[in-house]
């Protein structure tokens, strides 16, 4: 290269820049922790349990998802299975921020895959995959994985001790049907998710009474199917 | 609830064992084993699905379902108000506080 860029200020260091992208859209996660952590409290879970299901699980959806088939004595297959499924969209995640990890050692890779929430490959994604320096892009990494686990800890456990300040007859519970519902709003702004959310939620009322819950696992399938049949429908009248 | 689960148990400590791996395994799918494998738009799509399926499945019986069977319920109510909340106004907190709110005051003012 025959001329540097000429840079106007000295490198800004990695991690003032990483919080500064992640601040804005990070500071949601702050009532969504407390509600969390105050509907696993609700479900029955003790202070420990919940603490735990924050530090090992580490995915509001997910976490949100599988408590009332938990408490509700489901069978582990039918729990993971729609643990697994609400993370699906981490696979596409995954895929797409892979390149900004090449050349990184195993211990990265595995705490990357740890710490790859959905804030942090929103906000951070295109960033790193446009970064050429593979140790700062590392740095930003690190600095914005640790920024979203610790706010998550933290006011995690704020609702899970603050739950016994509040009045007992609240419906708690309902704090994780909201959180899901506040999910589900970005994504039915597409006509093909609409209706895959209201086939597999009509599903899940009709197959409710199934044994061992297994109406959600179909619910889910119908869904995939309805939204897949839709698409292909749509794409064949445009061909038209 | 699970047997032998107090108020200070870890009964469901092993659940939760389990389920760290249904998020490391799918967060590290390229990450942990390969690079280089693209994945094909099709694959794509219905990865993109997954979560509305999953949710819409999820959130369903908590809002029309009462005993078993299909009922008008103030979670509903709270339900649209929540959603409708989420959609036009950005405050994080304003769809957990409106949604309570809605809640509670329903189920006071029905006896529910």
């Amino acid at each position: 290269m025959s001329r540097e860029p000429r840079r106007a200020a000295p490198e800004e260091p990695a991690w003032r820049e990483a919080l500064r992208l992640m601040m804005p859209l990070s500071l949601g996660l702050i009532p969504w922790s407390i509600a969390t952590g105050l509907a696993m409290r609700a479900y029955g879970l003790s202070e420990g349990e919940a603490a735990a299901m924050n530090l090992f699980v580490y995915a509001a959806t997910a976490q949100l998802g599988t408590l009332p088939l938990i408490v509700a004595g489901a069978p582990i297959a039918i729990v993971w299975l729609t643990a697994a499924v609400l993370n699906l969209r981490f696979v596409i995640y995954s895929a797409a921020i892979s390149p900004a990890f090449h050349q990184q050692s195993w211990a990265r890779r595995a705490l990357g895959s740890y710490w790859l929430v959905d804030a942090l490959f929103i906000v951070l994604g295109p960033r790193l995959n446009a970064e050429p320096d593979p140790e700062r892009r590392w740095r930003l990494f690190f600095a914005a994985g640790l920024w979203c686990w610790g706010l998550w800890q933290l006011f995690g456990l704020i609702g899970i001790f603050g739950a016994e300040w509040l009045p007992r007859d609240w419906p708690l519970t309902f704090m994780g049907t909201i959180a899901l519902l506040v999910l589900l709003v970005p994504l039915v702004k597409e006509a093909a998710m609409r209706v895959t959310a209201l086939t597999s939620a009509t599903v899940a009322i009709l197959a409710y009474d199934l044994p061992l819950k297994s109406g959600v696992v179909i619910a889910v399938l119908a869904g995939l199917a309805a939204g897949g049949a839709w698409t292909s429908w749509q794409a064949r009248r445009q061909g038209a | 609830m699970a047997d032998g689960h107090g108020a200070w148990g870890w009964g469901y400590l092993p659940i939760f064992l389990l389920l760290f791996w249904a998020t490391w395994l799918t967060r590290g799918a390229f990450l942990l084993f390969g690079e280089k494998v693209r994945l094909p738009q099709s694959v794509q799509t219905w990865l993109r699905y997954a979560p509305a399926a999953a949710l819409g499945a999820l959130v369903a019986p908590d809002l029309f379902l009462a005993g078993g069977a299909v009922t008008f319920k103030p979670e509903l109510v709270a339900a649209v108000v929540v959603m409708v909340t989420a959609a036009f106004w950005r405050n994080p907190w304003a769809p957990f506080a409106l949604g309570m709110l809605t809640l509670v005051a329903l189920q006071n003012a029905f006896g529910g």
